[in-house]
């Protein structure tokens, strides 16, 4: 499968280690990944090796798991916030290039060591604090979707690649570009169904997360699709703090993103220096600003909405579809 | 972000062997010294401009110290009173270090930032200021800063003192670390640290070094009581994460005061988007749940949120769809606006797995109710149900006494930990059950049915706190079974 992990990761053909696969959200979320078709090979878990969790061989550590399970290159973590600076290099030794990281509640330090960790190593780091990672070609990493049925029945092959610093938005994104008779906002003004039986459709679906230092940043899930001959249109929601859409606004005002780029700016009102839900959203400087970025992106030609289900139709527009 | 005061900062730069000016801490008057002059630093966490709001000052005698002394304990928030030996000062530098969250190309780290201009003035400071990166798995060595440091008698002093605080920052995880000034003591050219501060996540504080970042309470700031609720049961029940923060603004006259949940992260966005602006609307509160929430946690979520004075509307929404159940979600909201004193209209929006599953099952569940209740299908947008907030208070009929099916008290029959929940079983209404709903509503099996008592714990399953089987009873079955969730009590 040559999906956007070829692009994110040089990885074509994704096997998957499940760290903490046999608590309790490691084994249902491994059933909805294996449910949508990811090939989920083997499991880590401190102390159960030998067990197995819907057939799927449990190890004492990952090196276990590489050396006895073949074909073994990315890794889904549930394991603890505290424990995934070190899970993390547990798997790096162990020869793993790609990663999602689910915990939400991840020390700066240890994502900012984390992502010293993959640049320096070659490898790739989704999250923490994402939902993960989905390819309509097959393939799931993370939560998305809640159930496996739910996720195929909701996301359907297409051009648009969603990039977003949001769980919830980075499904609703995805979903609604695939939801027959549409209703939202046109283009051209008005309120009205924005295409037919088919939606545009998704060719993958990339939550960078919320946290401050991400593994992979807004930036770097837009090159990817850029990359991604599926994609046509690059779709996604974006906030304030930490410099992501300033640097997304530097690549398409400097031809690094030549794709179409609709995005859902969120954090109008919020103020510097206040904590907010997802840590990276805090206002440090003003470069993070709301206005900063708007100002940015609408400068480089992105197309900035105000409301989420503004995106859909100005992707519709962008497509032809209205 | 939580900040440390001076005296719990000097103590994280004392465990990496930085040497810090001479000094004890007071926490109650009358108290003697061990010389004179000294300069009492009265401990405020989060405190700063403390010279010019009259909280450091110079005692020469015991009498003034018996004079000042309780003045400055006597200072709201106040942990208490360093008393620092004064030195004799050659020159005062300054040194920060400060997280650095990089970008696509540059990595994260730690810059180090040192300047001769140290002490008060921080404007005169910025443009002396020399700056050194680093990678937070290697901070710089007493050697490499000595080259970046002037040629002066205190190089080598200053070096060690900066290379301790970048290690100090690298082990305790902090977002900043500054000293302000460091003092080059005349004479024999030591570098001490005299006055310094940090902040940091609570996120990085280890298990077992809460003490060396104060008390919960200091670390809470001006959080209000629902918010240290909200902060305790997140630590009393880890998995998923509740954020919740009160708008302390005032509402403008004759605006609808909203409680929110459960908006989710972009959600909490695009609520602020949809009231930011206008006066009409006034959240009560901003919130956020991420991670894989119980809907135990997600109802002492709501409790909390209902738990706010005066809101005219309880408005809920998660932030697009959910990876959670909607379906146990909408159990969650049931229960809380069931068992909540607070009877507000609602308006409900589901989105994610079993969207329309859960609003069915909740408009069926609706009917247990007080409130009015309104649900939205995933399409319509926070910013649609905001505009319709007015029509539907309009519509919304009075709100109707049903008393509870099945109330709290007495043993219960049994009980979970994590999450933790007690179920209360009326033996009586479910002997009479045929229909046993609660069993084939639990997707762990971890209910058992037991002859003439009801459901019971089945052994070696566990309990996800969905609450489907509650649910399911009182939709289905005979309205025996009431989980109790106990809410935290905060100071």
């Amino acid at each position: 499968m040559a999906g956007i992990l070829g692009h994110l990761a040089g990885i074509d053909d994704p096997g998957v280690v499940v760290f903490g696969i046999t608590g309790k959200q490691g084994q249902s979320t491994t059933r909805v990944m294996t449910g949508y078709g990811t090939r989920v090979l083997a499991g880590v878990t401190p102390g159960k090796g030998g067990q197995e969790v819907d057939g799927i061989p449990v190890f004492d550590s990952c090196a276990d798991a590489v050396s006895a399970v073949p074909g073994l290159n990315s890794a889904v973590f549930f394991v603890p916030a505290g424990a995934v600076l070190q899970a993390t290099r547990e798997a790096s030794a162990a020869g793993i290039r790609f990663m999602v990281h689910t915990a939400d509640g991840v020390a700066s330090h240890d994502a900012a060591l984390m992502r010293e960790m993959s640049v320096e190593g070659g490898f790739r780091i989704v999250g923490p604090n994402t939902v993960g990672m989905l390819d309509t070609s097959g393939c799931l990493f993370g939560l998305i979707g809640g159930g496996a049925s739910w996720a195929r029945k909701n996301y359907l092959s297409g051009c648009v690649g969603i990039i977003s610093r949001s769980g919830g938005l980075s499904q609703l994104l995805g979903a609604f570009h695939c939801r027959p008779h549409l209703p939202g906002p046109l283009p051209g003004g008005g309120y009205g169904e924005l295409w037919g039986d088919t939606g545009p459709g998704v060719s993958a679906v990339i939550c960078v997360g919320g946290d401050p230092v991400p593994g992979t940043t807004l930036l770097e899930a837009a090159l990817a699709f850029e990359a991604d001959p599926r994609t046509k249109v690059i779709a996604g929601y974006g906030e304030t703090g930490t410099s992501q859409e300033n640097e997304l606004a530097e690549a398409v005002a400097g031809g690094r993103i030549t794709k179409p780029v609709v995005l859902f700016l969120g954090g109008r009102f919020t103020e510097a220096g206040v904590s907010q839900s997802h840590a990276g959203a805090m206002i440090r400087c003003e470069a993070e600003t709301w206005a900063a970025k708007h100002e940015a992106l609408v400068a480089a030609g992105v197309t900035v909405v105000d409301r989420p289900d503004a995106v859909f139709g100005s992707v519709a527009g962008v497509l032809g579809l209205v | 972000m939580p900040a440390l005061p001076e005296y719990l900062t000097r103590a994280l730069l004392e465990s990496e062997g930085v040497p810090v000016v001479p000094g004890v801490m007071l926490t109650s008057a009358p108290a003697t010294v061990a010389g004179f002059p000294v300069f009492l630093k009265a401990q405020i966490p989060g405190a700063t401009s403390r010279k010019s709001a009259g909280l450091v000052r110079r005692i020469d005698s015991p009498a003034e110290l018996g004079a000042v002394l309780p003045d400055l304990l006597s200072r709201d928030r106040c942990e208490g009173v360093l008393a620092a030996e004064a030195l004799d000062i050659e020159l005062e530098l300054y040194a920060g270090v400060v997280f650095d969250a990089g970008s696509s190309s540059a990595l994260p780290g730690g810059r180090l930032l040192f300047s001769l201009a140290g002490g008060s003035g921080i404007e005169a400071r910025a443009g002396s200021l020399t700056e050194i990166r680093f990678p937070l798995s290697s901070p710089p060595s007493p050697g490499t800063l000595a080259a970046s440091l002037p040629d002066a008698p205190w190089r080598a002093s200053a070096a060690d003192l900066l290379a301790g605080m970048a290690r100090t920052f690298c082990r305790y995880r902090l977002l900043v670390l500054e000293a302000n000034p460091l003092a080059v003591l005349r004479g024999d050219g030591r570098v001490l640290v005299v006055d310094c501060r940090a902040e940091f996540e609570d996120r990085a504080v280890r298990n077992g070094e809460e003490a060396l970042f104060g008390t919960a309470s200091a670390r809470a700031g001006d959080s209000t009581r629902l918010e240290r609720m909200v902060d305790a049961f997140n630590r009393s029940d880890p998995a998923g994460t509740a954020f919740f923060r009160q708008n302390r603004g005032a509402p403008a006259p004759g605006a609808v005061r909203v409680a929110t949940n459960l908006c989710g992260g972009g959600g909490k966005m695009l609520w602020e988007m949809a009231v930011g602006g206008r006066d009409d609307i006034f959240a009560l509160n901003e919130s956020d749940t991420s991670g894989g929430l119980s809907a135990f946690k997600s109802y002492r979520f709501l409790r909390a949120v209902l738990a706010q004075e005066d809101a005219d509307l309880l408005l809920f929404t998660g932030s697009g769809m959910a990876f959670q159940s909607q379906l146990n979600i909408a159990a969650a909201i049931w229960k809380a606006l069931r068992e909540s004193p607070c009877v507000v209209p609602v308006m409900v929006r589901f989105g994610g797995t079993d969207e329309d599953k859960a609003r069915a099952m909740f408009e069926r569940l609706s009917g247990s109710l007080r409130a009015p209740v309104r649900t939205y299908p995933s399409e319509v947008f926070p910013n649609a149900m905001v505009d319709s907030i007015r029509g539907f208070l309009e519509d919304a009929g009075a709100a109707s006494p049903v008393p509870p099916s099945c109330p709290p008290g007495g043993t219960p029959a049994f009980e979970v930990a994590v999450p933790p929940g007690r179920f209360h079983v009326d033996g009586a209404r479910c002997a009479e059950c045929r229909e046993r709903p609660c069993l084939g509503a639990c997707p762990t099996h971890f209910l058992a049915w037991a002859e003439g008592c009801g459901p019971a714990k089945a052994e070696g399953q566990r309990c996800t706190g969905c609450l489907m089987c509650e649910a399911a009873c009182l939709l289905d079955g005979s309205a025996g079974l009431f989980i109790e969730l106990e809410m935290p009590e905060v100071e």
